[in-house]
């Protein structure tokens, strides 16, 4: 019988996820493939445009905002799972558990004593003039103790095969919702594959969740009121927001709903005011509190951080986290993990040149051609340089940026992302194509605890590296092998 | 409850509501004009007064309206026109975009549906069928509705969210009715002479439009008289169409939503004023005449009207916008 992979050929010099190379696949991986490989192009198509299908009416979209009416999409999904075995998983989740840690221990000690500035392990400007380190948040002990209860940590595979971290979000990080319906529809489309693949479960997620808001409330857990906290139905991310209140069975509120009272947060109800205890708020940190951080602005709830600082609400995440996923912080993130844990790092990451280094920055302008290289404060795969695919006239403009800014760029030689077998729908056939993961790490008062998958996002252009959904980049469902027992 | 979202429940049902009361008005009123011995105009111009769009309908497509073309301008602009606020595509739109912003409140089986219809209507497919099937076309329509009628009763907890969308589902019905009984009523009035066939047919019609003359014709034994049409759908305790029927039910929900005992809560003003709604149409109906239905239809338009500025004012939350845009300034 003819195998759908049969033609699939891997890129030279650089890991595939489930091909050895080409016709091998990687042990433990042949059962599945073989399966997955025997239906015919028709049927895989036909697969493949239910599972759309089954998104849209269920509306699991994302919005554009360049989009005037049809203002929702569908997060493409490709129905070839991405497979994790279990040796690579366990190793990984180890790594994931230090650095969230190492971080977290930096958040405290930053808006504390400062320790690691005094030791000159990382340069004092570089943390305190980071645009995201809040000086207001110096000296607050966040309720519960804990500042990053939920962390995405963006991981790539280099050519050899290691998992490498290309980035922290340690903010608002989103796509989780997809990682639970992703499953949802493969489980759907293909239950059969599913019994013989022996794969974690995803869906407790939520749950968990729910456990990790509960357990830093500054009250008895099972007394509290949880909330999400959403900038609305416009926002992109808003399907995410829903599925979460949903799937948490909580309130799902936006900003206009809550208000302050004495340092106490309520949320105005059909039966008058009601406290709230938990905020796992999606909103940007810029429009928290209007009092604080935009004067001019009507959105946000006023008095929240005053309510925060006084510990009478814990927002999930604290605010003032975003000097710890500063892309150029990021550099010195494993000296954090020698630094507060006396451990060397489990993970690699991407070397990285902080322009704002003399030596750093010759190096970066003479080089960028071979370079990537990308602004501190933006994401999305915005303000970013792709070197070697970048015509004269924008290393031109990149170059004048850098030196105009150094502290706004950092640079990175360009890994070559792992690839995974991806649908191509116009071909018909099997395609490699680079991919990403991001896992979810949620920290309780407990401790951190890892979702035993996470979203795998794929470049679906032909040669692209970008897997941004923004910009022509889809999903895949993860699977995390288990253990062979 | 967040009242925000307590917003969203009631204007997802009175949407939803909408959307089926106008697709069975105009599924209806196409089977009259094409069997009554009626002028095309008399038909249905009552649809476009019903639905409140008289004065910027006519100063739109006015003077392009003839016997022939009639039908199909209603139709055209009560089924898709976007700037027509009472249009079917205007209200499932309206009633999606409410389902999608308390998406966290109502089931994924309710979700589903009204995205699928929304999502439908937006399709070629919809389109095709309008102009090929437009029976079916209504049907469907008629159809999503109720399945979502029946998917909120069986697939969430009968507790506060669903108690605001059956509220808003049963004002927006109770109204329906009224206006609807009010144009046809205006009709006969004015063609005082009309040909008893005539007259009955459009009796029967309106029966048809508050899918009652199945109902009717059980509790009337099939005589359709002016006024018994007429008492049936203002006063009929036991059919779920009838404006009695929804002031009754809308205040038992209300109940839920604010016990009458529970002083201490918002809401006071609109329970007072759907108590003595309904208690006032328990008193009319113990002697009415047809002569005085113009009167008390209009009353009974007014009434909801205010109960639903109150009920925003009071629990839905707008007072809460009006005081924070004080605060603000």
């Amino acid at each position: 019988m003819t195998s759908l992979f049969e033609r699939y050929q891997t890129t030279a010099g650089t890991y595939d996820e489930l091909f050895e190379r080409a016709g091998v696949p990687r042990a433990g991986f042949d059962r599945v493939l073989s399966s997955l490989g025997a239906s015919s192009a028709d049927e895989f198509a036909k697969c493949q445009a239910l599972a759309e299908m089954a998104m849209l009416n269920q509306g699991v979209t994302f919005s554009v905002y360049a989009d005037n009416r049809g203002t929702e999409k569908v997060f493409p999904f490709d129905l070839v799972p991405r497979i994790v075995a279990a040796p690579d998983w366990n190793k990984l989740e180890l790594g994931l558990v230090q650095r969230v840690l190492a971080l977290g221990c930096f958040l405290d000690d930053v808006y504390g004593k400062q320790q690691i500035l005094a030791d000159n392990v990382i340069p004092r400007e570089l943390v305190l003039g980071a645009k995201e380190y809040m000086p207001i948040v110096h000296g607050v002990r966040p309720a519960g103790g804990v500042r990053m209860h939920i962390a995405g940590i963006d991981l790539i595979r280099d050519p050899a095969g290691a998992f490498r971290v290309l980035e922290d979000n340690v903010r608002t990080p989103s796509g989780v919702s997809y990682v639970v319906e992703n499953r949802l529809a493969t489980k759907r489309i293909f239950p059969h594959l599913f019994e013989q693949a022996s794969v974690h479960r995803v869906d407790h997620y939520p749950s968990r969740l729910g456990e990790t808001l509960r357990s830093v409330s500054p009250r008895d857990p099972d007394e509290s009121t949880v909330v999400v906290l959403t900038p609305g139905a416009f926002n992109s991310a808003y399907f995410e927001h829903s599925f979460l209140a949903r799937q948490m069975g909580i309130e799902l509120v936006e900003a206009p709903d809550l208000f302050v009272d004495k340092d106490r947060v309520f949320m105005r109800t059909t039966r008058g005011p009601m406290p709230v205890d938990v905020i796992y708020r999606r909103t940007d940190e810029a429009f928290l509190d209007p009092e604080v951080f935009r004067p001019d602005s009507m959105l946000g709830v006023p008095g929240l951080m005053r309510a925060w600082a006084a510990g009478n609400v814990t927002l999930a995440n604290a605010p003032g986290n975003g000097v710890a996923d500063d892309k150029a912080i990021y550099p010195f993130v494993p000296d954090m993990i020698r630094y507060y844990l006396s451990e060397e790092p489990l993970l690699d990451q991407v070397p990285t040149y902080v322009c704002l280094r003399d030596d750093d920055r010759n190096y970066v302008v003479d080089h960028l051609s071979e370079l990537v290289v990308k602004a501190v404060d933006e994401s999305g795969g915005y303000g970013m340089l792709m070197g070697p695919q970048a015509t004269r006239a924008q290393l031109d403009d990149f170059r004048s940026r850098i030196i105009a800014n150094p502290r706004k760029y950092i640079a990175q030689p360009r890994i070559e992302l792992s690839t995974c077998p991806t649908w191509d729908a116009e071909r018909r056939c099997m395609e490699p194509r680079r991919v990403d993961l991001r896992p979810y790490i949620l920290t309780s008062r407990e401790g951190p605890w890892v979702l035993p998958g996470g979203l795998t996002r794929v470049a679906l252009v032909q040669g692209s590296y970008v897997v941004n959904s923004s910009q022509g980049g889809g999903s895949k469902d993860t699977w995390v092998q288990k253990e062979v027992s | 409850m967040i009242s925000r979202v307590a917003d969203s429940c009631f204007w997802f049902g009175r949407y939803l509501e909408r959307t089926e009361a106008t697709a069975r008005l105009l599924y209806v009123t196409r089977n009259l004009a094409m069997d009554a011995e009626l002028e095309a105009k008399q038909c249905w111009l009552p649809v476009v007064i019903v639905s409140g769009e008289e004065p910027r309908f006519m100063a739109r497509l006015g003077p392009q309206l003839s016997n022939e073309r009639v039908g199909d301008v209603v139709e055209f602009y009560m089924s898709w026109d976007e700037n027509n606020l009472s249009s079917i595509r205007s209200s499932v739109e309206a009633a999606r975009e409410n389902a999608r912003s308390i998406r966290e409140v109502i089931s994924l089986e309710v979700w589903e549906a009204i995205n699928e219809m929304y999502l439908w209507l937006g399709s070629e497919v919809a389109r095709d069928e309008y102009h090929s099937a437009r029976y079916s076309f209504y049907k469907r329509l008629r159809q999503g509705c109720q399945l979502i009628s029946g998917l909120l009763r069986s697939t969430m907890l009968h507790e506060l969210p669903l108690n605001f969308i059956w509220l808003g589902m049963l004002l927006e019905r109770g109204s329906q009715t009224a206006r609807v009984v009010d144009v046809h009523h205006h009709a006969l009035v004015l063609h005082e002479r009309t040909h008893q066939v005539i007259e009955t047919a459009l009796w029967l019609s309106l029966l048809r439009v508050c899918s009652a003359y199945e109902p009717f014709t059980k509790k009337n034994r099939g005589r359709a008289t002016g006024d018994a049409v007429a008492a049936f759908l203002l006063f009929e305790g036991l059919f779920p169409k009838s404006i009695a029927y929804c002031i009754r039910e809308a205040r038992s929900r209300f109940a839920v939503i604010r016990p009458p005992d529970r002083t201490d809560l918002p809401g006071g003003l609109t329970q007072a004023r759907l108590q003595a709604l309904d208690r006032w149409m328990r008193e009319r109906a113990e002697d009415v005449s047809l002569g005085d239905i113009h009167e008390l239809l209009t009353h009974v338009v007014d009434e909801v009207a205010a109960i639903c500025t109150g009920l925003s004012r009071e629990v839905l939350g707008q007072a809460f916008v009006a005081s924070a845009m004080e605060s603000a300034q």
